[in-house]
């Protein structure tokens, strides 16, 4: 057993109940070198103050729930270590951009919403049945969008992006990901529908490759490359258009 | 149905004091400023020698004044800083690229760039010695 330290946790605290805004409480915590940032909230809520608020559910990287700033970095509470901060003292908040409920609590409805719009669903050419047999894919076919399938929801992306913060009417990183995972899934041939999404201003043209979203996911789902390359076909299609007025539909 | 919650929602002001990825970003555009200017003072150039010899031996001889050559080396150095980050950025904007049935790796994409960013600016000089 490693020897216990004392580290300074600042946190965020509102209650929707009694307070006009935010405000911030300091916690004296003590840790042993193998606690998570998370360990650290639960040791405040178990010991220090049982009111502070706050998500999680896995504790390992996997359910997406314990996001949250720790000095204005979105990271996942469980996969930081207080080790790695101490002896500076650190400031817990809830993700950045989103409406805090209470605490460290975000409400993250805004991003269901847009996780809807974008069809994260495979959309088949053919209505399918079990009598098909299974729809098979070469290892080449997964690798396409094999990557953009690892994210978990935890919205430190959009946690991290401006863009978002600043218009909340952007679709962002992590639908725009989602979107591209099943535009590059052979089984799927819903991207038409998928097109208006991407076209709009709000989608992936109001990416301005700040590139935060990237670096700051868990995952390593690289949102910032999914937005981008689908400029390329939103670009495309924008002509195509003009080339083919009365060809494509509507 | 229960009310929808009260919730706070954070200001952005100051919002590029948060990250240093931020000022990074806002540093990247900024030099595009810079760009703008250049292609401009070019085009003055351009506008002058339609003008006839007097205007654009004047557009020349500023090109000599000291504002002038504080002007090039500041251009300079903006277009270097913009060139590089836009190079860096520039894998994540491409078409997923293979080669032999693996996929490129990103810094090759990013030296590739260099590397005809540095050829093309050799050319060009070389070509500027000879007819200049
Ligand atoms: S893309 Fe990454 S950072 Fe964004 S929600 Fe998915 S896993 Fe989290
Ligand atoms: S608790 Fe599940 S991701 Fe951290």
């Amino acid at each position: 057993m490693s020897q216990t330290r004392t580290i300074m946790i600042e946190c965020l605290r509102y209650d929707p109940e009694q307070d006009q805004a935010p405000h911030y409480r300091t916690y004296e915590v003590p840790f042993t070198d193998e606690m998570s940032v998370l360990e650290g909230l639960q040791y405040i809520k178990d010991h220090l103050d049982g009111s502070l608020t706050f998500r999680w559910s896995c504790r390992m990287a996997i359910c997406g729930s314990c996001g949250c700033m720790v000095n204005h970095q979105p990271i996942l509470s469980c996969q930081s270590f207080l080790r790695d901060y101490y002896p500076a003292r650190i400031r817990v908040e809830p993700l950045e951009h989103f409406p805090i409920v209470k605490d460290l609590v975000i409400d993250q409805s805004d991003f269901l919403g847009k996780l809807e719009s974008v069809t994260p669903y495979l959309v088949p050419a053919q209505p399918l049945t079990p009598e098909d047999g299974p729809n098979l894919q070469t290892p080449r076919q997964i690798e396409d969008y094999l990557g953009y399938a690892q994210c978990i929801n935890c919205l430190l992306c959009y946690a991290a992006c401006p863009q978002y913060g600043l218009n909340n009417a952007f679709t962002g990183p992590a639908a725009l990901a989602l979107l591209a995972r099943y535009n590059a899934d052979s089984r799927d041939a819903g991207q038409k529908t998928r097109m208006e999404v991407v076209n709009a201003e709000e989608g992936v043209w109001g990416c301005t490759l700040v590139g935060l979203c990237s670096e700051v996911c868990p995952k390593h789902v690289d949102p910032a490359r999914a937005i981008n390359r689908n400029k390329i076909n939103s670009t495309q299609d924008y002509f195509l258009r003009f080339l083919a007025p009365f060809g494509r539909g509507s | 149905m229960t009310p929808a919650p009260k919730t706070y929602v954070r200001p952005m002001n100051r919002w590029w004091m948060r990250h240093p990825a931020y000022r990074r970003y806002l540093l990247r555009e900024g030099t595009s400023v810079m760009v703008a200017a250049y292609a401009l003072f070019l085009l003055a150039g351009m506008v002058c020698l339609v003008l006839g010899e007097t205007a654009f031996n004047l557009w020349r001889g500023f090109l000599q004044s000291p504002v002038s050559v504080i002007f090039h080396l500041a251009a300079l150095a903006a277009f270097a800083f913009h060139a590089w980050t836009w190079f860096k950025v520039m894998p994540l904007t491409t078409p997923p690229l293979r080669f032999r049935g693996r996929p490129v790796p990103d810094r090759m994409i990013f030296r590739a760039a260099l590397w005809a960013w540095g050829i093309a600016s050799l050319v060009l000089l070389v070509l500027a010695m000879r007819f200049l």
